[in-house]
């Protein structure tokens, strides 16, 4: 495995908003992480990074492994390797994550000249190769533009060039179209699915659209409130759920078939961190839930066939 | 940008002479006038009638304004009632001590401030910083008049290292520079250290930790210049203060000055002194503001396009 994160527990102070998150990934997948909005998916990929220290986080427990190394245990000088280098994020909003007083060609020089050791001449070299690849239209002249010269799916697009750039293993790609325009937000995601699979990659790709985790994803991991609760192949978890609220997302998918208001929203609402339900998370929302529901937290159990769920009552319907 | 610039500098002659005006207002229509500082006791108001007639006072306000802006657009800024001088030969007299010490003092308290600002943000929640911080409240409380005499007092009178006071050479700028700066330090230090902290909570800062960046690279060349941005504000409304602002400062330190030359002209009611330092002082600040505001444009690419 590439990446393997287990049992991991971020804290914010008393707060623990990240509990159990457990999964792992190989060179050339893609992941996908789903949930609800406030499931912890951010704080996930942000971890991984090494990077929760600059928004006040910790990780109190579990274990971050890529590639035989302990990232947990790094200290922040080899933690700046990986990053960028190794392993690179791609955040959810295109607006707000490039300096807006730099050009964006420079930029995106920034993680090969850093990690490749390329002199200011190479980088450019390769960070218009890279645009091209992102089919940008005319990569010389959007080199020398600012970021505001460029629309939301053209930033996004410097966003992916600028991960790509330090030859990562790994891309960590926290919603990458969410912020984007309708329109333009398949063909992001179709151009970056493209290069990774071309490139061999490993990717995780965070996304509340299980329509997208359909048409990308080798695997899924499902995330509600700071835990994971359902991880398979995604042929199994369309064809197989087993967690009540992965059954429940996939019921929310629009299909074709479906007319407009047959789609059905899951009842309920997703408890505030700081007031987390006793037993199973998921229990006040859960039309399945038993006695033990209320009293013990499921943990993740993962059969024979790579399949794991953290229910109580998963093998008895 | 030409245009933006251009359109600015149009724009600055309407204002300098709503500017002209008020500072012809205020200074005829204050109290006393400058015959009272010629008088020696005793004269008779013959002789009153005699000087107000000579310097043109006994015509209406409108008249002498006219006649002093009339002369004023031809670069002609009049004589001195108690002096005797050239308005323009006694600014120019006492010009280059108030720019050696007020350029002095601006650069050395954007330097220092904006050093003391990266620092305390860099090191933000921590000790240094709370320390920095403090500093810099105490900077920004201590009277610069205050601070000038214990300055000579120790440096001066007890070490004996500089001048006490006066204007010879360079040494004797040292303490004058300190004293006129910290309060300046007080406020870019504060100001640069806001904005960093501000910034470097924007997204695309957390992007520049992600690509492997070392904190120093990210703190000075990516936060640092968007936090300069409002530092350029404050520095460029203080570009009319190096002309005016060290007034005390030249009194502690008994330099001459602009500031010391308008106290005594505003003193005596030389109205000519008064009004052209003034209307000088007045466009130095609108001047200072427009610098600003082009070096702030040059600086944001966004501002730059939205104001071609
Ligand atoms: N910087 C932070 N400080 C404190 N709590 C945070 C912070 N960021 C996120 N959280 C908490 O963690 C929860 C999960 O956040 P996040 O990982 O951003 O969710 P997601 O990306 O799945 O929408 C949020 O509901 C919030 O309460
Ligand atoms: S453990 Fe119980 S409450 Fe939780 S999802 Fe399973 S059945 Fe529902
Ligand atoms: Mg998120």
């Amino acid at each position: 495995m590439l990446l393997t994160v287990e049992k991991l527990e971020i804290a914010f102070g008393v707060f623990s908003p990240v509990d159990d998150v457990t999964f792992s990934i190989d060179r050339g997948e893609i992941l996908g992480i789903v949930g609800e909005s406030g499931s912890g998916k951010s704080l996930t990929a942000t971890a991984i990074m090494g990077l929760l220290s600059r928004i006040g986080g910790q990780i109190v427990a579990g274990r971050i492994c890529f590639d035989g190394a302990e990232l947990v245990a790094l200290p922040e000088r080899q933690l700046r390797r990986y990053r960028g280098g190794r392993i690179a994020l791609i955040t959810q909003n295109p607006m707000t994550s490039l300096d807006a007083m730099m050009r964006v060609g420079p930029q995106i020089d920034q993680a090969a000249r850093l990690h490749l050791g390329l002199d200011r001449c190479a980088a450019r070299t390769r960070s218009l190769e890279l645009m091209a690849d992102l089919r940008i239209p005319d990569p010389a002249l959007v080199y020398g533009l600012y970021p505001h010269q460029l629309s939301g799916g053209m930033k996004q697009r410097i966003v992916i060039a600028m991960a790509l750039a330090g030859d990562p293993e790994l891309l960590v790609a926290d919603e990458p179209t969410t912020a984007l325009d309708v329109t333009v937000q398949a063909q992001i995601i179709q151009i970056l699915v493209e290069l990774v699979k071309r490139r061999g990659l490993a990717m995780i790709l965070i996304t509340h659209d299980m329509g997208v985790v359909a048409q990308t994803c080798d695997r899924v991991a499902v995330m509600y409130c700071g835990r994971v609760i359902e991880q398979a192949q995604v042929n199994a978890i369309f064809e197989d759920a087993r967690h009540p609220y992965t059954q429940a997302l996939i019921r929310c998918i629009p299909r074709r078939t479906m007319t407009r208001g047959s789609m059905q929203p899951i009842p309920g609402m997703v408890p505030n961190v700081a007031d987390q339900p006793i037993g199973c998370r998921y229990n006040p929302r859960c039309p399945r839930v038993a006695d033990n529901c209320l009293t013990e937290i499921p943990g993740l159990r993962i059969d024979t066939g790579d399949h794991g769920v953290a229910c109580h009552m998963a093998d008895v319907a | 940008m030409f245009l933006f610039i251009l359109k600015r500098l149009i724009l600055l002659v309407p204002v300098f002479f709503v500017v002209s005006v008020v500072v012809f207002l205020i200074i005829h229509l204050v109290p006393g006038n400058p015959i009272d500082n010629l008088m020696r006791a005793g004269s008779s108001s013959a002789q009153r009638v005699q000087i107000a007639a000579k310097y043109g006072l006994d015509r209406s306000l409108a008249e002498q304004y006219f006649v002093w802006m009339s002369r004023l657009v031809t670069g002609d800024l009049g004589t001195s009632i108690i002096q005797g001088r050239p308005v323009g030969a006694l600014i120019a007299q006492n010009l280059p001590y108030s720019l050696q010490l007020g350029g002095a003092a601006l650069l050395f308290s954007a330097l220092t401030g904006i050093t003391a600002g990266v620092v305390a943000a860099s090191f933000h929640g921590t000790r240094l910083d709370d320390g920095i911080s403090g500093l810099i409240l105490l900077g920004s409380t201590v009277p610069s008049f205050w601070l000038g005499l214990l300055l000579i007092l120790i440096f001066a009178v007890w070490l004996g290292w500089v001048p006490i006071s006066g204007a010879r050479g360079w040494t004797s700028l040292i303490l004058p520079v300190i004293a006129a700066g910290v309060g300046g330090i007080a406020l870019v230090a504060r100001v640069t250290r806001i904005a960093m902290i501000e910034t470097a909570r924007q997204d695309f800062v957390m992007l520049l930790h992600a690509k492997g960046l070392s904190p120093l690279v990210i703190q000075l060349r990516h936060v640092l210049r968007h936090a300069l941005v409002p530092v350029v504000t404050i520095l460029a409304l203080r570009i009319g203060w190096i002309l005016g602002g060290t007034v005390t400062i030249e009194y502690v330190f008994a330099r001459p000055g602009l500031g010391s030359l308008l106290i005594r002209a505003l003193n005596q009611r030389d109205y000519p002194l008064v009004q052209a330092c003034l209307l000088m002082l007045a466009m130095a600040v609108i001047l200072g503001t427009l610098i600003g505001d082009i070096v702030q444009a040059a600086m944001d690419p966004r501002q730059r396009q939205a104001r071609s």
